[in-house]
């Protein structure tokens, strides 16, 4: 429904799949376009651990040089909140082709590709005051389920925001909820949700702290 | 491992057995976060704690050097020629990943070579090592200028940042605590077995620096007693760090007091007396503070350890312009010596100026959150002082909300027990038998065969309640304790808890009933019922606080409010009315009970606050519903177009933490569509009777206008209750500032309401035009959230919509 959504004065970009065997052209331009904008640089196992499982939902935009514009970079994985969810764990454009709608056009083909693979909801996390980021996201469909305190390294708190693909995603439930009426580990103290990994262990967070 | 095989530098793996072999030999000063963390699996001794024994001063020792001759059992093997034949045989990118490889594990890796991962690489030119000399003689105005920039970075740690990125790029801090000390004699700024003399700057920055550790020390141990975020609220990391634990209090005070005794008797010296002075007050700050975080406070001087700090403040900001920053003494390059895996991060700088306000903020919060130990010890006063603390602006440090909890958690089980049953008294048992203490003192019969007394068997069922409520009780507690993020969150829990706490309570209630006729019907339900529906509120609540709904949420939200405030009235309805007729019941009875009678009118009191504030926000919530609705058919709603999403999805979504409790509190989604589009789809309107028609005549604006008027009268009255009833008498300026908010919400909605109504009246007349034509007329402003800061709203929980006229 979205693709066609695309503004027209990016008629001349190409948005492409990732693919493992392209690594060698696309990977060092990809990791340049993201880490431009973090505090931190990410290990280059990041960014293969997402491209090496899930390349088919990370979208390119190339310039007819070829040249990366803007990427998407995503999972897709049974969460343990008993949904299977989607994760939208990095988006960039270049600085110079912002505002033309590129990052909109890689986040509905990102988001197609993951209800095509039958995702009950995608999440992901912003920073509060990323105007732009929040702008997209909502424009979409997201919405905000929740305000993270001190979620980045740089001490900046995030929002977490979620769209529902499927009805009925709000009533999954964990496995494990069990007739004991205990809750399920989520809900301790010590939660670690998969998505908050970095802030609990000190190491760069996905999504990253954006560079004043 | 994650054998992989990366072009550009070559083998990462491979390099880093490499620089393992170079590691094993001491000598060789090398090294690299990767390097440490990875050798330390493969040395058992490498725990990062055994440093070279002789230590040469201003050479520094390497941590963690893995010394494989201590254990013998253990052989080094050089595999980087098998490793590098073996990852021959995959591509460049090609990942053989098992499932053991995590996002975590992705995350943790670090890229030698990497200037912005590997802190062991080194910039041509650049040294490995700081070379800043801690005994090179310094001025007064020096060490001034240090003390200031350790605060900085002290109050920076505070703010949530590690040590590593503030107080430990310090070089004096650094000489101090490594090697790790013996004794407080071996923690000098040069380190090693030869004693040499200092000078007397050297001597009073030490003092001072000795005093910063052992406060960290003491903060870290109050923060971690309690229920917090590790790194969201607060690093408690040191990195394998002792700060001086294991040394008395008295022992740095002590070094304290010869500083400054030297400096008050020093003749000597040419020194003049406003440097004194700007050095004696840091001296007298830091002793003072020293002593207000001392764990082992004395509860009967609680109220004289923080005035004594405050009143060292204004000194230290009126003589900071003495100092003269050496900005050499802090370096990044000892986070390469830290126990730490992550890579070097950038100082935190925090200047003068805001390390100040924090430190004035943290003194001024700490002394308010000693109050709370001379409150009236009532459930609902100590509730409304919690609420009031996490509402300070801006939101009080880590360490000044784990000192209130200290106040809070500290007592034992059995006080938390009594808070519990007097929450229920206060609620559901007004001077009532179910709670009379002489059920407590019955004994039960010496044959088991012998019916029970009952007033025993009503103790007993309390009992068990108490023990299956306690801990949720306590949860909910704990939750208002939290950084207002997490408050939301952990209520959103804390509220499923009282969910299935409800369900469990009513067996005893019946047990209850056969007991006695005389009660409130099903009183344990009503009590957790009560308690489950105001969580659900503040989720909501806190929602608008945080910015979490998008405008044109707000009509959907707000009803969502409105319909579980009702609720929430509607059951406190019936406990007045119980009030009341034990109140009158009583005053007919004799001397004793006639008194009863009076403790129940006064415990009246609180349910109708309750239910002032009840009935105000159901109102309220329910005219803002109705208003917002309105503008979204006026089109001045910033409405997304959302082309992934539907309303019945987003519905779902927001009532998720909601779907599952019981009684059932979501609506269907129908009723809600009925609800909020009582003229059809707002792009699309009905079009008989004509939008315009409607929205140009009065009678829909009086039913927003009714219902602000009541709840401005609700709001009045709770008001006129007073924070008496409220039982938020300790905390009566915020608690009359909260209600005052309520009622500005009520007012700025009225005018709010009167802008657009009196627009409305000219539409579809001619030269008004229709609906379309509202933009060009009118300007509607959703009012942001103050944050961390006093914002524009009138209180954070109304979100006020602000119109203009064009
Ligand atoms: C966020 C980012 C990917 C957006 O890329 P983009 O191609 O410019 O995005 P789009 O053009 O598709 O849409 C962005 C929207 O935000 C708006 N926007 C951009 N900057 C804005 C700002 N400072 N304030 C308000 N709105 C802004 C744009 O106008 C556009 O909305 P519109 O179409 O209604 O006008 C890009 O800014 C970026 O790379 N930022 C740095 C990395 C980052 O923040 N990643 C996201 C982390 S979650």
């Amino acid at each position: 429904m979205s693709n066609s959504d695309a503004q027209s004065s990016t008629s001349d970009l190409r948005y492409v799949q990732y693919h493992g065997s392209k690594e060698s052209t696309y990977l060092p331009a990809i990791r340049q376009l993201i880490s431009k904008d973090l505090s931190e640089p990410y290990s280059i196992y990041v960014y293969r651990y997402f491209l090496y499982q899930w390349g088919h939902l990370c979208y390119m935009a190339l310039d007819p040089s070829g040249n990366l514009i803007g990427v998407v970079v995503c999972k897709l994985e049974h969460h343990r909140s008993g949904t299977f969810r989607g994760y939208i764990a990095m988006l960039a454009v270049q600085e110079a082709h912002r505002g033309k709608g590129i990052a909109t056009q890689l986040v509905c083909m990102a988001i197609d590709a993951m209800a095509e693979r039958d995702a009950d909801e995608i999440v992901l996390e912003t920073e509060v005051t990323n105007t732009a980021s929040l702008k997209l996201y909502e424009r979409l469909g997201f919405l905000r389920s929740k305000r993270l305190h001190r979620y980045y390294l740089n001490g900046n708190t995030a929002f977490r925001l979620v769209l529902y693909l499927k009805a009925g995603t709000g009533m999954k439930r964990p496995q494990q909820l069990d007739d004991s009426g205990e809750l399920p580990a989520q809900y301790g103290y010590s939660a670690t949700s998969f998505d908050e990994i970095g802030v609990r262990d000190g190491h760069p967070v996905l999504e990253g702290s954006q560079v004043p | 491992m994650h054998v992989l095989r990366h072009d550009g530098q070559g083998l990462d793996e491979a390099k880093l057995v490499e620089d393992t072999s170079r590691l094993a030999d001491p000598t060789k000063r090398y090294s690299s976060n990767k390097i440490e963390s990875d050798v330390v699996c493969k040395f058992p001794n490498g725990d990062g704690n055994d440093q070279p024994k002789s230590a040469v001063p201003c050479q520094l020792p390497l941590r963690a050097v893995p010394k494989p001759t201590i254990n013998r059992d253990v052989k080094a093997w050089d595999i980087t020629e098998k490793f590098t034949q073996a990852s021959l045989a995959l591509n460049t990118g090609q990942l053989v990943k098992d499932e053991y490889f995590t996002l975590f594990e992705s995350i943790g890796a670090l890229e030698i070579m990497d200037p912005k991962m590997d802190s062991g690489f080194l910039q041509p030119g650049e040294t490995l090592e700081d070379d800043y000399d801690a005994l090179k003689p310094l001025l007064p105005e020096e060490v001034i200028g240090i003390m200031d920039q350790l605060l900085c970075y002290e109050m920076a740690w505070h703010q949530g940042y590690p040590l590593s990125q503030t107080l430990f790029t310090s070089v004096y801090i650094d000489k101090l605590l490594w090697p790790d000390p013996r004794s407080l004699e071996e923690a000098q700024f040069y380190r090693g077995d030869v004693k040499l003399a200092t000078e007397a700057m050297h001597d009073i920055l030490r003092a001072y620096c000795l005093a910063i550790i052992k406060c960290c020390d003491f903060v870290i141990t109050k923060i971690t007693s309690r229920d917090y975020f590790e790194e969201e609220d607060f690093c408690t990391h040191t990195y394998n760090r002792q700060l001086l634990t294991q040394v008395p209090l008295d022992f740095i005070l002590h070094e304290l007091e010869l500083a400054m005794k030297f400096i008050e008797t020093d003749q000597t010296s040419p020194i003049s007396a406003e440097l004194k002075y700007a050095l004696l007050a840091r001296l007298e700050f830091r002793r003072a503070l020293l002593i207000a975080l001392f764990p082992d406070y004395s509860a009967s001087f609680l109220d004289k350890y923080w005035p004594p700090v405050s009143d060292t403040l204004p000194r230290i900001e009126a003589t900071h312009k003495f100092g003269r920053p050496v900005p050499g003494s802090f370096s990044t390059k000892l986070q390469r010596r830290l126990a730490s895996t992550v890579p070097p991060r950038p100082v935190v700088e925090l200047e003068f100026k805001d390390a100040f306000e924090k430190l004035v903020q943290l003194c001024v919060d700490c002394e308010e959150a000693v109050r709370y130990t001379y409150l009236e010890p009532s459930p609902q006063e100590y509730q409304s002082f919690i609420w009031a603390f996490a509402s300070r602006k801006p939101q009080p440090l880590a360490y000044a909300r784990s000192y209130l909890s200290n106040f809070i958690f500290s007592s034992n089980n059995e006080v938390f027990e009594h808070l519990l049953r007097e929450d229920l008294r206060s609620l559901v048992f007004p001077e009532d038998q179910v709670l009379d203490p002489v059920n407590w003192t019955i004994e039960s019969p010496r044959n088991p065969m012998m019916p029970k007394d009952k007033r025993l068997q009503m103790a007993s069922l309390i009992d068990e309640f108490t023990n299956r409520a306690i801990q949720n009780y306590h949860e909910l507690w704990t939750a208002l304790c939290q950084n207002r993020c997490r408050m939301r969150r952990m209520l959103c829990h804390s509220m499923l808890a009282f969910d299935q706490l409800q369900s469990d309570a009513g067996v005893l209630d019946d047990d209850l009933h056969a007991l006695s006729s005389d009660i409130q019907q099903y009183p344990l339900i009503t009590w957790v019922y009560h308690h489950k529906l105001r969580q659900i509120e503040w989720v909501v609540q806190l929602g608008f606080e945080q910015e979490i709904y998008l405008p044109d949420e707000l009509p959907s939200m707000y009803y969502w409010l409105s319909k579980i405030a009702e609720t929430r009235k509607r059951l406190l309805m019936t406990l007045l009315e119980f009030f009341e007729r034990r109140q009158s019941k009583m005053e007919k009875g004799k001397k004793a009970e006639i008194e009863k009678a009076e403790r129940v009118k006064e415990g009246k009191g609180y349910i109708e606050s309750l239910l002032a504030e009840a009935s105000g926000t159901k109102e309220l919530a329910e005219a803002l519903s109705s208003f917002y609705t309105h503008l979204a058919y006026l089109k001045l709603l910033p409405t997304p177009p959302r082309p992934f999403s539907n309303p019945s999805l987003r519905y779902e979504l927001r009532m998720k933490p909601f779907l599952t409790l019981t009684p059932s509190e979501v609506f269907p989604f129908a009723e809600l569509t009925a609800q909020l589009h009582p003229y059809g789809p707002y792009d699309n309107p009905n079009p008989k009777p004509n939008l315009s028609r409607i929205l140009s005549d009065s009678v829909i604006w009086q039913y927003m206008d009714h219902a602000v008027k009541s709840a401005k009268e609700d709001f009045a009255k709770l008001k006129k209750l007073g924070a008496k009833a409220a039982r938020a008498e300790g905390v009566k300026g915020s608690w009359e500032k909260g209600v005052q908010g309520c009622l500005l919400s009520c007012v700025a909605a009225g005018v709010a309401i009167a802008t657009v109504k009196e627009i409305c009246k000219g539409l579809g007349k001619e030269g008004v035009g229709g609906v379309e034509g509202m933009k060009k007329r009118l300007r509607v402003e959703i009012v942001e959230a103050g944050g961390d800061r006093v914002g524009k709203r009138y209180h954070e929980w109304w979100v006020v919509p602000k119109v203009v006229k064009l």
